[in-house]
């Protein structure tokens, strides 16, 4: 029985780990596929996707492949493509590597850096542009 | 909404959560919650302490505390259980000691 559920672990999974409104987590994550947070992580979060909920808070370092913010978010983030909406709040620096995109109504405060790779280079400096403009209003 | 950790996700640290768990990945650290549900994936190095019901498919290391628990048959488990009721199904591989109580408390409550 063992054996053979081990066996369908190997392969994809469906769906992605939650964690919801009322769990509190104090520590570090590591993940391999996609999580969503909705409630209060302290610590280092390492994901292939991560969506932040509105009702998500995040402290810590978060390195991923996509990152999406539509809630709190206090710690620098290293992400190849970063989305913020715009109920999204952020205290730390982004890093990014592809695309930025930030809704109108974020808050942000922070660096915002773009990380190796050339391409669409025109379109990010835009939208830098246009980010720290929204800093500045807000 | 109920948190689900899935098997791609690995977990170092306590963990505080006021309804139902479900893991199914790995996780180091204390759980405290209302009710712990373990599938067969899943490998817990800590304690688990929950108000109502703690059902095990997986392998734990370490103490459980709850009013109910019940151990599948794939459940390997390691450790001491505090219970008022306990399951055991066939299957189940144990290297615990278990007592029962007549009153658990957890103090999950804030």
């Amino acid at each position: 029985m063992f054996f053979k559920s081990d066996k369908k672990s190997q392969n994809q999974i469906d769906g992605f780990s939650h964690l919801g409104e009322n769990l509190r987590f104090e520590g570090e994550i590591d993940c391999k596929g996609e999580i969503e947070i909705a409630g209060k992580v302290k610590g280092n979060i390492k994901a292939k996707k991560l969506r932040i909920l509105e009702t998500g808070s995040v402290k810590g370092l978060v390195q991923t492949d996509d990152v999406e913010v539509l809630g709190h978010m206090i710690g620098n983030i290293e992400s190849q493509n970063i989305y913020i909406g715009n109920k999204g709040v952020i205290r730390g620096n982004l890093h990014f590597e592809n695309n930025l995109t930030v809704l109108e109504g974020a808050d942000i405060s922070g660096h915002v850096q773009k990380n190796k790779k050339e391409k669409a280079k025109r379109l990010d400096t835009d939208k830098v542009k246009y980010l720290e403009d929204n800093r500045a209003a807000s | 909404m109920p948190s689900v950790i899935l098997r791609d996700t690995k977990l170092q640290g306590n963990i505080t959560q006021k309804d139902s768990i479900t893991i199914d990945g790995i996780v180091v650290g204390d759980i405290k919650a209302e009710e712990v549900i373990i599938h067969e994936n899943a490998n817990i190095t800590g304690n688990i302490m929950a108000d109502n019901n703690i059902e095990v498919g997986g392998q734990i290391t370490g103490d459980l505390s709850s009013d109910r628990i019940h151990l599948n048959n794939t459940a390997k488990v390691k450790g001491k259980l505090f219970h008022k009721n306990l399951g055991v199904d066939e299957g189940a591989q144990l290297e615990i000691t278990s007592s029962t109580r007549k009153k658990i408390t957890n103090n999950n409550k804030e």
